[in-house]
């Protein structure tokens, strides 16, 4: 294999590895805005308060109270970290979302995810401190190799963890009533309602899942980030990008999206050094929004007047 | 006055509108009826402005409406009201009328950063609402209204632009039969100040008593017009409409 | 003629401030304050009543700190020209983001402007020839030494603003962009052009950012782009909405108040800052209207 084959073929293996991180998160942007078509601004401290989960789970709780070896602490954390994004999406779809749900205001209840979101970084801030924390996962020490291109353990970890989550999803979505009842409350709320399904239950059951998806993606982006309480600023933006090139709302295109950002991202490092990123990503962010704002494979929906 | 020939316009597979050609006289009241999904209120908003058609040509008067975007068109005498009311809610009676007098305003822009000035049309904004029965209400909130005059709110405002055609989406709909012959008396009243209708209307005593000449969609395509008379009678559109509407 | 009135109450009231208040630190935050009331006033016409959610306002604070401040220490320009230079500049940067985003509604046209802080930000974090980067800059002086002197400055400039923008919402033009606000396809079937006046609403706020951010170096001394990053906007959206958006008084209410609470509260340590994101969702939860429609509600039930 030649040098340049070589380096494209790696770069492309790490932008998927990236990939799968963002789609976890974007995953759980796009599905709320779906069912309620709202954006959740809080969304990436939610991911954010996953990785201080997981970071505390596995340096602390596993190791020093249940003496577990390193690896099985990690993937404790994993789920930890799930959890906890699942209580606190019920917390603030309790508290901000269903209050808000049936007024029929575009602005307020994306106002109240902003406000959302500042007080969780804020209260991050208070009880951990502006200093990054170093979140080491085991896994990123081991190194697989196949020919001329490497692999973390840690890579081959995400890739497995998102695969699985993926395709839960999808069969959720796809094969079981309360999936397909989704579905019917993301297409049409008040005929699903008449049709004896309880928007608001499923509506909250949707936060909870893509709450859930998102401290999972911060347990699994926890060793890649800077870890501090402003960890979800960096991570909103692309989250964004993706779910806005992929399609609000939509699952497929968010998934495409994310590899397609995780590449972008990977060879941009590459090439450009990695100061540029975000740069990158919302310059293609601001392209996408002039060339097509309803995403690269979303449906047309004419406004009804 | 306004005339459209063969005016086409699909969303995605959906044919909406397919070659529709309708001509409405001057000063004419004009009723526009076809069952639900007919593709009356996309002819409608074709013809303000609020989409552009995949075919056809269309003019008023003189001058070719196709790529005049919808705000533009107000300045030539077009206005419209909406099948689902649309009023500024926030704002009060008199505010949603005074927002209607927007193309009539002349005041050099800096002279309002110096002086606020917001007394011109205000008379001319009360007779308006007076004349459509909300006179002593002015200084209420518009979402607190109730249903009936909402629906009068709308036509108020947009009466304010001074339009030569005016169009109504569906003037009667949730309205009690009192408010129905306001309506009517209004409409006529309207008319009768030299400014054409087109009405899009489900209520047939209305459509009967006040319009002079009707036009029948079905399915997005031209399906009868004629006078009231003559379209009650015709077989097809009784069977288009299943003869619902016209057993009262 | 009421509102002439109040105009010189205010005036004067800010006029005896700097007497009541005498320690450095206090005016610092006074200083503060007037360059919050004129942010928060920037972003109360294209939020409050042209109803568009606009997060990129940190972006035009930026822009007329730096272009006012390397206009002035590279190039030696007069800071009273720089100054204009920069509003025109931040001006015309809101025109440009207003062309680009005219055509997105609501959420859309929020994640854009966001993005637009978040460029500006990398720009000035990376073209370190022009801004020095992260390092900063340093050593800047305000156009008047004096902390009350600049604090007269500033609230004059406020004042003055605000005259102007009341003038300007209770005019046809304040009619035109609530419109806008309320329904932009009716307002459209009124002959309203959203697009001209949703562009001269953002063109307008932006350079009144600017022209705060003309004065935030030399108050401070120094400039790095961490000052102007996403959480300024999402501070100064709070100031509008805490305070009551949709009123001229309202964001001025809110600017004082969120610049003095985190000072009073400063005995409950890193937790004061939660006061920003709290207020923001507690009123748009249960008081929608901000403090100016909590007021109201109390003297309605006091009758």
């Amino acid at each position: 294999m030649s040098d340049l084959a070589a380096l494209v073929v790696q770069q492309s293996l790490n932008g998927v590895y990236l990939g799968c991180l963002y789609v976890m998160v974007a995953l759980g942007l796009t599905l709320i805005y779906g069912v309620l078509n709202q954006i959740n601004f809080a969304h990436a401290d939610f991911v954010t308060v996953g990785a201080f989960t997981a970071f505390f789970t596995a340096t602390r709780l596993a190791t020093k109270v249940l003496g577990l070896p390193d690896a099985a602490g990690y993937l404790l954390s994993i789920f930890a970290a799930f959890g906890i994004g699942a209580l606190l999406g019920l917390a603030v779809n309790a508290a901000v979302f269903a209050p808000l749900r049936e007024r029929g205001d575009e602005l307020r209840p994306l106002i109240a995810t902003i406000g959302v979101s500042v007080l969780l970084e804020n209260a991050q801030l208070a009880l951990f401190g502006p200093i990054p924390y170093q979140f080491d996962s085991p896994f990123a020490r081991e190194t697989i190799r196949v020919g001329r291109i490497f692999f973390s353990a840690q890579s081959v970890l995400v890739v497995a963890v998102s695969a699985v989550a993926i395709g839960a999803l999808y069969a959720f979505l796809r094969f079981t009533f309360l999936g397909k009842a989704l579905r019917a409350v993301a297409q049409d709320r008040e005929t699903a309602g008449l049709m004896g399904i309880n928007p608001g239950l499923l509506i909250g059951l949707t936060i909870v899942i893509a709450s859930a998806l998102a401290g999972m993606a911060g347990a699994l982006l926890g060793p890649v980030l800077v870890l501090s309480p402003f960890a979800g600023a960096s991570v909103i933006v692309k989250a964004f990008a993706i779910v806005i090139i992929g399609g609000f709302g939509n699952l497929q295109g968010t998934i495409i999206a994310g590899i397609f950002v995780g590449i972008i991202e990977a060879f941009t490092v590459q090439y450009l050094g990695s100061g540029l990123i975000d740069l990158v990503v919302f310059v293609l962010l601001l392209a996408m929004l002039v060339i097509r704002p309803t995403g690269l494979i979303a449906e047309r929906k004419e406004e009804n007047v | 006055m306004i005339r459209a020939e063969t005016l086409s316009k699909s969303f995605g597979g959906v044919r909406a509108v397919q070659n529709v050609s309708v001509s409405v006289p001057e000063k004419s009241i004009f009723a526009l009826i076809g069952p639900n999904g007919a593709g009356k209120s996309t002819l409608l908003n074709l013809l303000s402005g609020i989409y552009q058609p995949d075919a056809g040509s269309l003019t008023y008067g003189d001058e070719n409406l196709i790529g005049l975007p919808a705000y533009r068109r107000v300045r030539l005498g077009i206005a419209r009201t909406f099948q689902k009311i649309r009023l500024f809610k926030q704002l009060t009676l008199l505010e949603n009328v005074l927002a209607g007098f927007h193309i009539h305003h002349e005041t050099p822009f800096w002279r309002y950063l110096a002086f606020g000035d917001r007394g011109r049309f205000r008379d001319e904004a009360r007779e308006l609402l007076a004349f459509l029965g909300l006179g002593e209400r002015e200084g209420e909130r518009a979402g607190a209204l109730p249903y009936g005059k909402q629906r009068m709110l709308e036509i108020a405002r947009s009466l304010a632009t001074r339009p030569k055609f005016f169009m109504l989406d569906e003037p009667a709909a949730g309205l009690n039969a009192a408010e129905v012959d306001f309506l009517l008396q209004r409409l006529v009243d309207i008319n009768r100040r030299g400014i054409t209708l087109l009405v899009v209307e489900h209520n047939m005593d209305l459509v009967m008593n006040v319009a002079q000449r009707v036009f029948v969609m079905d399915h997005g395509e031209p399906l009868f017009e004629g006078t009231p008379r003559e379209v009650q009678a015709n077989s097809s559109v009784v069977a288009a409409y299943l003869g619902g509407e016209f057993a009262a | 003629m009421r509102r002439a009135a109040y105009l010189f109450g205010a005036a004067a009231i800010v006029a005896l401030l700097p007497w009541l208040i005498t320690t450095p630190y206090w005016r610092g935050i006074l200083i503060l304050c007037a360059m919050n009331v004129l942010l928060a006033l920037s972003l109360n016409l294209v939020m409050g009543y042209t109803g568009q959610l606009n997060l990129g306002q940190s972006a035009f604070f930026a822009i007329g700190a730096y272009a006012s401040t390397i206009l002035v220490k590279t190039y030696g320009w007069n800071f009273w020209l720089a100054s204009l230079a920069a509003i025109g500049g931040a001006g015309f940067l809101g025109l440009a983001l207003a062309a680009f985003a005219v055509r997105l509604r609501g959420h859309y046209l929020a994640i854009a402007s966001l993005g637009f802080a978040v460029i500006t930000y990398q720009v000035l974090v990376n073209w370190e020839r022009v801004t020095e980067g992260v390092r900063g800059i340093y050593g800047i002086l305000p156009p008047v030494r004096n902390a009350v002197a600049l604090f007269y400055l500033i609230a004059a400039i406020a004042l003055i603003v605000y005259f102007v923008l009341d003038n300007l919402v209770r005019s046809p033009i304040g009619d035109t962009l609530r419109a806008i606000r309320e329904d932009e396809v009716s307002a459209a079937s009124l002959g309203v052009n959203g697009a001209i006046w949703k562009a001269f609403a953002f063109g307008v706020g932006a350079a009144i950012a600017g022209l705060a951010g003309c004065f935030y170096p030399g108050f401070v001394g120094t400039l790095v782009p961490d000052a102007f990053n996403i959480v300024e906007s999402f501070t100064m959206m709070a100031m509008v909405i805490v305070g009551g958006m949709g009123t001229m008084i309202g964001p001025v209410i809110g600017a004082i108040v969120l610049t003095f609470l985190p000072e009073l509260l400063r005995g409950f340590g890193e937790l004061r800052l939660m006061i920003y994101g709290a207020a923001l969702t507690l009123v748009v939860l249960f008081m929608p209207g901000g403090i100016v429609q909590a007021w109201s509600t109390l003297r309605a039930r006091s009758r």
